[in-house]
């Protein structure tokens, strides 16, 4: 428990600071909903007149964006994006930030097995994003019934929601794997923006050429809104996929962490 | 039984040798000395005890048990002071110590006053930031943190770097008083002097491998003394040149310098029929011992 309380006691600051973040994307998003849903005609005239391929990069869909679904879903992107970030830097950072900051001889000298030092804080870490998400879904749920003009339908709303949970699990995990994979991490951000931005990068070239094969390699289309709209239910698949990269990421992390050499510091 | 046996343990990085066919055996209540150059396996050989790192070849066991299977068990005993001490910067002392002890099975209240005890001690306020303390204070956290659980075996790699001579005192004074109790120290350093205070017997490495292990005691009796005499006037080489035992003889105008171990009577014969200004007679230090040997193998 000593680990868990001290990983939370680190990202304290930080995940507060992620949250209002994603807070405040909704509140800037959902104060102009407004002023949107009054002139729709106009904007779907407007928005006609955007390639196809521009369209769905900014995963904007014709058939739903109108919709207070549709809207949400769109700000979700930005949300996942920053979301992303947030995730793989803890994830990242919970191996990394011991090495970098020379403190894994500390810990890794105590009567602790290395297995349970990363299940303690994958444990911290996780109830750090559900803690984000509990209080982004909320606070999103609560915006969308003051503005929504029409009936909401909750469990649409927040399965949109948690796709940045969703999302987030992934990086996390994959934050994780590469923070045992990299012989030496000197900066978190330097490898978790590039990566970050890369599979984002993947997902709006995947739109725009629409080859739907590369959706499988990309956590941001996994959970596509339109499908969620109509369904009111995740497309499966995406979440088999995701659910075995995740446990294949975390289980090869706890192989090959356990038979690291922890390098003396020089 | 011992408290640490080594079977020929190994360790390659990559192709380059840390450690070849190390052979420890360190006893119940022993203070033991592990003595080499910088570079020469001495962290290799730690670390890989403590479980840092994997022994490429060879095994190990601490208090009977295999390293490679019962680490954090054996861990619950083991106080580890590593050279170079870098604790979390956002933490107070007192936190830090609290964190480190919380990872023991020992009574909190039991860990709460020794920590109370060690600082006193050691002079060592708790209140303040690791960040702000100077290197030395940061050296006393790294000592408490390894003692506040009373641990059976106490493991020093070259913990003393940046303690006053005041504080070294204090501290082996500490570590005197943890061996009486019972615990049993390896005590890693590349400074003799060090080692000879402290410890009853050392092995001494270079380049990977242990050249010997000796008790420190028979060191300082089966070894020359160095013997320096100034005469009035310059005298004849010859007196000497029967003297059993002599070695590296010089003269140098009325200096005279030699190694010796023999009989002593026959040193003081010799000397008896001399006009004497001057007279040393030193025991070696470690130093000169330590060369001794690493000449010896080359």
């Amino acid at each position: 428990m000593n680990i868990f309380w001290r990983e939370i006691k680190t990202y304290r600051g930080s995940t507060l600071f992620w949250t209002s973040i994603f807070c405040l994307i909704v509140i800037v998003f959902f104060m102009m909903y407004s002023s949107f849903s009054n002139d729709v005609t106009g904007l779907q005239k407007t928005l006609l007149h955007f390639p196809v391929a521009v369209r769905s990069a900014f995963n904007i869909s014709m058939q739903s964006f109108f919709t207070i679904y549709g809207y949400f879903a769109y700000l979700i992107t930005f949300v996942s994006l920053a979301g992303a970030f947030q995730a793989m830097n803890l994830g990242l950072g919970m191996l990394a930030k011991e090495d970098g900051g020379k403190t894994v001889d500390f810990l890794l000298t105590k009567p602790i097995s290395r297995n349970k030092v990363i299940t303690s804080k994958l444990i911290a870490t996780v109830i750090l994003l559900i803690l984000t998400n509990i209080v982004f879904s909320a606070v999103s749920l609560a915006l969308a019934a003051v503005f929504s003009t029409t009936s909401l339908n909750s469990t649409t709303f927040l399965l949109i929601a948690a796709t940045l949970f969703m999302i987030q699990i992934f990086f996390l995990s994959l934050g994780l794997l590469l923070s045992v994979v990299l012989p030496k991490i000197k900066s978190i951000i330097a490898v978790s923006l590039p990566t970050v931005f890369t599979f984002f990068a993947i997902g709006a070239f995947g739109a725009i050429i629409g080859d739907e094969n590369i959706r499988y390699i990309n956590p941001f289309k996994y959970y596509d809104s339109n499908f969620i709209i109509n369904n009111k239910t995740y497309d499966l698949k995406f979440v088999v996929v995701e659910a075995i990269l995740v446990v294949a990421f975390i289980w090869i992390s706890y192989l090959l962490y356990s038979k690291k050499d922890i390098q003396a510091i020089s | 039984m011992n408290i640490i046996e080594t079977n020929k343990l190994t360790k390659y990085y990559g192709k380059s040798l840390g450690i070849l066919d190390v052979n420890l055996s360190i006893k119940k209540g022993e203070i033991f000395g592990f003595i080499g150059p910088n570079g020469a396996g001495k962290s290799t050989t730690i670390r890989i005890l403590m479980g840092l790192i994997g022994a490429t070849g060879g095994s190990a066991t601490i208090f009977g048990k295999d390293i490679k299977h019962f680490g954090p068990e054996i861990k619950e005993e083991i106080g580890y002071m590593p050279s170079e001490v870098f604790y979390y910067d956002d933490m107070k002392v007192i936190d830090l110590l609290r964190y480190s002890g919380s990872f023991y099975k020992k009574d909190p209240k039991v860990i709460e006053s020794r920590i109370k005890e060690l600082s006193d001690y050691m002079d060592l306020d708790l209140r303040k930031k690791i960040d702000d303390l100077s290197y030395g204070n940061k050296k006393k956290v790294n000592i408490i943190q390894g003692l506040l659980h009373e641990p059976k075996l106490i493991i020093l790699d070259e913990p003393t770097g940046g303690l006053d001579p005041l504080m070294q005192q204090k501290f082996f004074d500490l570590l005197k008083v943890e061996n009486q109790k019972g615990a049993t120290i390896l005590f890693s350093s590349h400074i003799l002097s060090e080692v000879q205070k402290l410890c009853d017997r050392v092995a001494i490495i270079k380049g990977g491998s242990i050249i010997r292990v000796v008790k420190i005691s028979s060191l300082a009796d089966s070894i020359y003394k160095r013997i320096k005499l100034e005469t009035v006037k310059p005298i004849d080489k010859k007196k000497f040149a029967n003297l059993k035992g002599m070695g590296g003889f010089t003269m140098n105008g009325n200096s005279i310098n030699f190694l010796f171990r023999g009989q002593i009577n026959d040193v003081t014969k010799i000397i008896a029929g001399l006009n004497l200004k001057n007279m040393l007679v030193e025991e070696p230090d470690l130093e000169e011992i330590f060369m001794h040997y690493y000449k010896k193998r080359q």
